[in-house]
């Protein structure tokens, strides 16, 4: 059973554009991601998957059935909402019992399987509860719970995270990766937090004003991204990506030469990881001169933020790097199997 | 100084009180009184009771059937009411289309204008499609009115209820009509409560309409209190009664869902 958005438009009756030739494709059993900012269209391509959102164009398949123009109640699709979308009025139990009452089942596999999916979850203590009593993380359990209660086919999430304070979004995160594992059932997620993307996708798709900009593996997506934004976009710190031009060979930035061997000449976008870059002791090929900006010990790296005229860089180093003080010169070399090229116009990436 | 204010408040709530109350408890010991008593230049307070009037109004002038006939008008009013306020003030609520602002204003704008304005076209009207003298002309002219307050009030309640949760209804299985039915209405109850009430008190209590549309068997209590007012003196031991009876199932009503009126005014109507 393949998930499959073909040429998905949407615009909004106040003009804005959602998605624009949106086209994505995934199979049964992934956790995939929707990443982007705001803006980007995640939330409205999830919304068009359940049903709530129609499509100005394109169409949306299914298992090989085009289903877009099914009610979101004919589609095998539950949803987790950012703000929980509890029934104030009905028990914790009734809650996470409606889906399968309402898609008639009966009485007793309801029972069974209501107190097996709050077992799953670590909330049968909270049954008899209504929804105003629970806390954050407890609502939302319950409404994770009310999504996969009836087994549906594909278990939709809409930036369920955002409303939960920091720890309890990492110990939520790791639960849903575990659900997913035990589960099987396939995952849509979305978000805006990287860091959430990379943990739980198999695959990542990122959007960025109304298109798929990649869609991969988040490995792949770290090491090899598609174009700038998305190169920037994962990882914090960000990418280090710095404007100059290849003559000779050389990347050149200012003062600043980069050996750059075998690639055509003229403006690009060199991008590097802080963590590929290395403080060193002597000039060298592929060093540069810095002045030592800010140092931040995020435990147990450090980072080093770096000025060399206009060119900013951030540096991420094992502790070693403690007696660096602001003001100070270093060298940092730029290791040539660690460097991303972008065109400086479409900022897609270069091979 | 803070005792002073405590005792200010507690002057103004008295008065308030005595302003509110007076009246009423006069009417109320005006049903208990003889004609003598009831005209006395200088008011009675302390009298024999007489139960004479409740009797003679409700059964030996065959006012009963009308507490029958108010309850009719009321009941029905206020479900007539709901059924056709509650969903438009749904769409009101959840969905944007071209003048909804001004059909929302409009249907205040219905309570504009003086009733006395309205209520000779509705004669005419309900007359040429026959229905005058009958109670479904009066139901009909109370809906008028109370609908747009169903639609006013609602409109917060439903506004009130996170987009999200039809949503997630539509996704645990329910159709349109069904997330509206079986989630919204129950969610918006206190709101529909608060509504019924106000539906009810203005049905049961409304005079004008009632009075020019029905006459004979189809009078509501309030319609027939003038019918006291005699060439030989108005019965006002009778007029008591009748009104001191009239009041009952509004306080009834009140008490009952006195929690839901409090929430349903203090929380639907500023959001309207």
């Amino acid at each position: 059973m393949t998930v499959e958005f073909k040429d998905i438009r949407k615009a909004f009756a106040d003009g804005t554009i959602a998605l624009d030739r949106f086209n994505l494709a995934f199979d049964e059993g992934e956790f995939i991601v929707l990443l982007g900012p705001s803006g980007s269209g995640k939330t409205t391509a999830c919304r068009i998957l359940a049903g709530l959102e129609e499509p100005s164009g394109g169409s949306v398949w299914v298992g090989g059935r085009d289903i877009t123009n099914l009610p979101p109640r004919h589609r095998r699709m539950s949803m987790v909402f950012q703000n929980y979308a509890l029934y104030g009025h009905r028990s914790v139990y009734d809650n996470i019992a409606y889906p399968l009452k309402v898609r008639g089942a009966e009485r007793s596999q309801i029972d069974g399987r209501v107190r097996e999916t709050a077992a799953m979850l670590d909330i049968s203590a909270l049954l008899d509860k209504r929804p105003r009593q629970l806390s954050g993380g407890e609502a939302q359990r319950v409404a994770v719970a009310r999504a996969l209660v009836w087994q549906p086919e594909i278990c939709l999430m809409d930036e369920p995270l955002s409303n939960l304070d920091a720890l309890l979004r990492l110990q939520t995160r790791t639960e849903l990766k575990r659900l997913h594992f035990e589960l099987g059932t396939t995952f849509v997620f979305v978000t805006h937090d990287q860091e959430e993307a990379m943990t739980l996708g198999t695959r990542i798709a990122v959007l960025r004003e109304g298109r798929l900009v990649q869609f991969d593996t988040p490995r792949e997506i770290y090491r090899k991204p598609a174009t700038r934004f998305v190169a920037e976009f994962i990882g914090r710190p960000a990418m280090n990506t710095i404007d100059g031009v290849i003559r000779d060979g050389q990347f050149r930035a200012g003062p600043l030469s980069v050996p750059a061997a075998g690639r055509p000449e003229g403006p690009v976008v060199m991008g590097a990881r802080p963590e590929e870059l290395a403080i060193a002791d002597a000039q060298g090929p592929g060093a540069g001169l810095f002045t030592v900006d800010v140092v931040e010990q995020v435990e147990p790296d450090t980072l080093i933020f770096l000025k060399n005229g206009d060119t900013e860089i951030v540096v991420r180093a094992l502790r070693e790097a403690e007696e660096l003080a602001p003001g100070a010169q270093v060298q940092v070399r730029f290791p040539e199997d660690g460097l991303h090229f972008f065109d400086p116009e479409t900022g897609e990436r270069i091979p | 100084m803070k005792e002073g204010w405590r005792i200010a408040a507690f002057a103004v709530v008295i008065a308030v009180l005595v302003m509110a109350l007076a009246p009423y408890i006069w009417i109320v010991l005006t049903s208990f009184k003889t004609r003598l008593d009831a005209l006395a230049d200088t008011p009675v307070w302390l009298f024999t009771p007489t139960l004479d009037h409740y009797p003679e109004v409700f059964i030996g002038k065959g006012y009963l059937p009308l507490v029958w006939n108010s309850a009719i008008v009321a009941v029905s009013t206020t479900l007539l009411s709901l059924a056709v306020g509650a969903p438009a003030a749904y769409v009101f609520a959840r969905h944007r289309f071209a003048g909804q602002e001004d059909l929302f204003f409009f249907f205040l704008t219905t309570r504009m204008a003086p009733p006395i304005a309205i209520v000779v076209p509705m004669f005419l009207l309900f007359t040429e499609i026959g229905i005058t003298d009958h109670l479904i002309a009066v139901i009909i002219a109370h809906t008028s009115f109370t609908l747009s307050l169903v639609v006013w009030m609602m409109r917060g309640f439903f506004a009130d209820i996170p987009r999200e949760v039809d949503e997630a209804a539509q996704m645990d299985g329910l159709s349109r009509a069904g997330t509206f039915l079986r989630v919204l209405v129950p969610m918006a109850a206190p709101g529909l409560a608060a509504s019924a009430i106000l539906c009810f008190i203005l049905s049961w209590n409304e005079f004008l309409y009632a009075f020019i549309l029905v006459a004979f068997e189809g009078r509501t209590l309030t319609v027939g209190i003038p019918g006291l007012i005699t060439p030989h003196g108005t019965l006002w031991g009778q007029v008591a009664a009748v009104a001191v009876v009239a009041t009952l199932p509004i306080i009834a009503f009140t008490v009952l869902v006195q929690r839901h009126l409090v929430r349903g005014l203090t929380f639907g109507a500023v959001k309207g």
